[in-house]
């Protein structure tokens, strides 16, 4: 057995905690970038975002239709589908909530600044953007009923 | 739109999950760290409370120990009791009434971080110290003494009960963020320590309040310790060390590393789906999940303890509230893991609300025209990075109070 003295051990024991925590960060650091990000092609999502979301790539002002993500909502009696999934959205760009409701409500979305969309009763679409990353719960008012999670990168 | 009440929860957006790779690999770092450390440098015992650490610099120590330094804290704890205290009473029941964020971010969440800074600070601003010792002074008695003495073997149990009384409040109860039923609870929570500081005298409060119970472990992870009424400048281990192994500190570490799990755990797309599905109230269910995290990891830590080896004289009883101080450093880690965001945030936007206390557009402390600063979010690869350091460092400092507890107290004798 190896006997070390308590100040030569104290200072390896600080090298090794440094040594083996730079390591892990730096380690997770190299495959972070490009694995959390599954649309988003070349720039990682930390600059694009902390940049000004009005310069997000695409067009989302001339043709809205065409590229933007929809999500269907059905909205019956005390039931909601999706029921409480997780969905994938991109930070700064519009999606649709595409509301099919047998009744007239509000959708709370809980981003930050909570927004509050109201829908007709039959189908309604409801344009939706989300600056600022993380997750954001929707949620149907009326029904106390989370409709999906949005994974907002 | 944002003066409307939601109900649900404060905060707005949760932080993005960190990416699985991110995890596995903080869980290798804090295997490979762990037993690193402990084969090579911890053989035996390093801590012991009667010599560790050494003498703070005496103007540091004369200038915590005197009267002005003590008194101008009291001063601001009363303070801010009566002015949040006031929006709580006179202000309006919606969410920019700063009540709610002082109670829920800045006391409870703040708590953490301060106390890991400076030492046990809610001790020295708590009201309810503060006001029993002005009723002391009134009747010309001490506050230390009550009608009563307390009760040894209650230990931190009733710290446990507040404990667990706010973090239903916070994550099960629907009605959390409405300032109505807030407020009753901190009145109720005012009420019974002054109660029990009346009965027991100001020990009552080391063990019964949760606040300050929370706040003196997590002080226990700072460089500032005493001994014999000197400050001390301590390692944050060996200061961990001197956590006094009483009953119920098991119950105390259960409660807040369960409840912060079952946070987490309730967002989870499984059990979202399960309770909308279920027929079961959604309340139930919550309820006995959290109650169930919080049983869970207490008989989980005693399990464990307690199937070790033991030398002579030590009872298998006694070592779960033995070991649990080497929870505390996880529970920190996992802390600034959940809420770094939303205590750095929603700190902020409290601040900003606290100069409108009233919700009528005043602006009394000069915040109301400040901004929030939301960099963390928008950069979430490096808050991902900076939690998980945080959860692999509290563990690993973790495995290191308790080793160094284990080669201290309760090693087998044939080793």
């Amino acid at each position: 057995m190896i006997r070390t003295t308590p100040a030569r051990s104290r200072g390896l024991v600080t090298l090794v905690l440094t040594a083996a925590l730079g390591l892990g960060a730096a380690g997770c650091g190299g495959d972070a970038e490009p694995a959390g990000t599954d649309e988003s092609t070349s720039s990682t999502p930390t600059s694009l975002a902390s940049e000004s979301p009005s310069e997000s790539a695409g067009s989302p002002t001339e043709t809205p239709t065409p590229e933007a993500q929809v999500i269907d909502i059905m909205i019956t009696g005390d039931q909601v589908v999706p029921n409480g999934e997780r969905v994938e959205a991109k930070a700064g760009e519009e999606l649709i909530l595409r509301i099919t409701s047998d009744a007239p409500g509000e959708i709370h979305v809980h981003s930050t600044p909570e927004q509050v969309l109201p829908h007709a009763a039959g189908t309604t679409e409801v344009p939706l953007t989300i600056d600022q990353p993380g997750v954001v719960e929707v949620e149907s008012h009326e029904l106390h009923l989370v409709i999906v999670q949005l994974e907002v990168r | 739109m944002d003066d409307r009440l939601l109900a649900h929860g404060i905060g707005g957006a949760k932080d993005l999950p960190i990416p699985l790779e991110l995890a596995i690999a903080g869980a290798v770092a804090a295997l490979v760290v762990s037993f690193t450390v402990l084969a090579i440098a911890w053989r035996k015992p390093r801590y012991d409370a009667d010599t560790s650490g050494r003498p703070a610099p005496a103007w540091l120590d004369r200038l915590t120990a005197s009267t002005p330094w003590r008194v101008w804290w009291r001063a601001f704890g009363m303070a801010a009791l009566l002015y949040v205290g006031w929006a709580a009473v006179a202000g309006e029941d919606t969410l920019i009434n700063p009540f709610l964020g002082v109670f829920y971010v800045l006391v409870w969440v703040g708590i953490v971080p301060l106390s890991v800074l400076f030492g046990p600070v809610w001790k020295a601003i708590s009201p309810s110290r503060t006001i029993n010792l002005l009723l002391a002074k009134v009747s010309g008695s001490s506050p230390g003494e009550g009608l009563y003495t307390y009760p040894a073997r209650l230990g931190y149990w009733p710290a446990v009960v507040g404990l667990f009384a706010f973090v239903w409040l916070e994550l099960v109860y629907p009605s959390s963020t409405e300032v109505g039923p807030v407020r009753l609870w901190c009145a109720v929570y005012l009420g019974i320590m002054l109660l029990g500081g009346a009965m027991f005298g100001d020990r009552f409060f080391a063990h019964a309040d949760p606040f300050e119970v929370y706040s003196t472990l997590a002080g226990k992870l700072s460089v500032w310790g005493s001994r014999d009424g000197r400050l001390l400048i301590r390692s944050p281990l060996a200061n961990l060390d001197t956590v006094k192994a009483l009953p119920g500190l098991v119950g105390v570490v259960a409660v807040l590393f369960g409840s912060t799990a079952f946070d987490s755990f309730a967002d989870s797309t499984p059990w979202v789906q399960f309770i909308q599905s279920s027929s079961i109230d959604t309340t139930v269910l919550n309820n006995l999940a959290l109650l169930a995290f919080c049983v869970a990891v207490g008989a989980i830590l005693a399990i464990a303890t307690m199937v070790t080896g033991v030398g002579k004289g030590v009872r298998r009883s006694t070592l779960p509230d033995l070991f649990a101080h080497s929870v505390v450093p996880i529970i920190v880690g996992y802390i600034v893991a959940h809420y770094l965001a939303y205590l750095v945030e929603y700190g902020q936007t409290t601040i900003i609300q606290l100069s409108d206390p009233l919700s009528r557009g005043d602006n009394y402390l000069g915040t109301a025209d400040l901004s929030v600063n939301r960099w963390l979010s928008y950069h979430p690869s490096f808050l991902a990075r900076l939690k998980v350091l945080a959860v692999v460092a509290g563990h690993v400092l973790g495995v290191i109070a308790a080793h160094d507890r284990r080669s201290g107290c309760c090693r087998p004798s044939t080793s």
